[in-house]
């Protein structure tokens, strides 16, 4: 039997080894520069991907029924109410009503923008209380919708889905967390701003809403690698 | 060093570059997921009903798998029956991989779809496939917390009626958090792809 014998290995000589661990170091001194140059300049801001949404059915202040499949693909601002809340328990609403103002400052693409105000007491907020509340703040019913659901899902809806705290206090008023929620077309929570900030509230979340209308616009093809991986890098605004 | 030997270093150098691009490059790509991922801090919404695999299952019933959450009905007249066809092929294209992965669906019918009819229903579909069921408070609980809206159109049992749902997959991790949401246009191939990265 005729056996071939492997040629020997020629060792690797230690100048080039010496020029391999040099290319070897100078890549991951790269990789590492490249990868901390992404998480502190942030080139590309993200806003987090935090839940999902609740799904739901409401109804709205022209008596509608208004599902979160309805919503899906747009843009949607959430804040929660209730018809008999006045001043300065309305500042929500306010802000609500000067972002949806001036919405126009952002570019979202073709995506659409809508606005939703969520009473928790369906009991008194029927459609014309309802209609009468959105037409103190401006909400065209389309663009920006009053809304309430039914009282065996309201506590699911907002305090459980969107982990709103509201409490009834017996008396007609509500004891609630001030908040509006951002979620994306996907139905997923992108902002919560549940406290005041020495950014103005309007503009923080104007600017987020920015920040994900340009998500939304340029994540597609090649590009959505740099989206995943602000989102990987968490930078967030 | 003469130009000739400059050209031939030039050449290898490239020929070697070509190589490592064709071979290595699609390993060291990073995998670009066809649903959403999702970096949620808090785990996904707990699931506590009614199992075609005898007794109650949650999430954490499954030993560490993938679990893939659909909300569906067994008298859905076309985007379950595809759905389920759909996760069907995936864990054929994942081969040994499938073991990894549990795809369970939760019923937005109670009414009629009981635990036997269910459980036919999903073997059809995978011998692995689970259904869960339990009292619509419980399910509309469940599906409101994974962000699914679900309504029966009028009607009853004797005249039959569709029930309208969101038919996006979820797929929660092995840590209990929700991983990614795969939209219902995704093709069995882009689904195994993306379980065979997360399993």
């Amino acid at each position: 039997m005729l056996i071939e014998q492997a040629p020997p290995v020629e060792p690797i000589r230690p100048r080039h080894r010496r020029r391999l661990v040099i290319a070897a170091g100078a890549f991951a001194v790269l990789v590492t520069a490249g990868v901390m140059a992404f998480t502190i300049l942030e080139p590309i801001q993200v806003l987090p991907r935090i839940r999902l949404a609740p799904g739901f059915a409401l109804t709205d202040q022209t008596g509608a029924t208004v599902t979160s499949e309805d919503l899906r693909g747009s843009v949607v601002l959430y804040t929660f109410t209730y018809g008999g809340c006045t001043e300065p328990c309305d500042a929500p609403e306010s802000t609500m009503a000067e972002i949806a103002e001036r919405i126009g400052e952002v570019d979202l693409g073709e995506t659409e923008m809508r606005f939703v105000t969520l009473s928790f007491d369906p009991a008194r907020d029927d459609p014309d209380a309802l209609a009468a509340r959105a037409q103190k703040f401006g909400a065209d019913g389309h663009t920006w919708t009053y809304a309430t659901a039914a009282e065996d899902q309201v506590r699911n809806i907002i305090g459980t889905g969107f982990k709103t705290w509201f409490e009834d206090r017996g008396d007609g008023t509500f004891s609630f967390d001030p908040t509006l929620i951002l979620v994306d077309g996907w139905g997923i929570i992108r902002g919560e701003y549940r406290y005041q900030t020495l950014a103005d509230d309007a503009d923080r979340i104007l600017r987020h809403i920015g920040i994900l209308g340009e998500e939304l616009r340029n994540s597609h093809g090649p590009n959505s690698l740099a989206y995943e991986a602000a989102h990987f890098f968490l930078c967030y605004p | 060093m003469t130009t000739r030997r400059l050209v031939r270093i030039a050449i290898a150098v490239l020929a070697v570059g070509v190589a490592a691009w064709v071979l290595v490059g699609p390993r060291l790509r990073p995998h670009v997921f066809h649903g959403v991922v999702m970096q949620s801090g808090t785990p996904a919404p707990a699931i506590d009903l009614e199992a075609t695999s005898g007794g109650r299952a949650g999430l954490d019933s499954f030993g560490g798998k993938l679990v893939v959450v659909y909300f569906g009905y067994t008298h859905c007249p076309d985007v379950c029956p595809t759905t389920l066809s759909s996760l069907n092929k995936a864990l054929d294209l994942m081969g040994n991989g499938a073991d990894d992965v549990q795809v369970v669906m939760v019923t937005v019918d109670p009414e009629r779809d009981t635990v036997e009819y269910l459980a036919d229903y999903m073997t059809y579909f995978d011998e692995s496939f689970i259904g869960l069921t339990g009292p619509i408070e419980d399910i509309s609980r469940i599906a409101t917390a994974y962000g699914v809206y679900f309504a029966a159109d009028e009607g009853d049992i004797a005249s039959g009626y569709t029930v309208a749902h969101n038919a996006s997959l979820m797929v929660i991790g092995r840590d209990g958090h929700l991983r990614l949401i795969l939209p219902p246009e995704l093709t069995a191939d882009q689904i195994a792809d993306d379980l065979r990265y997360l399993r």
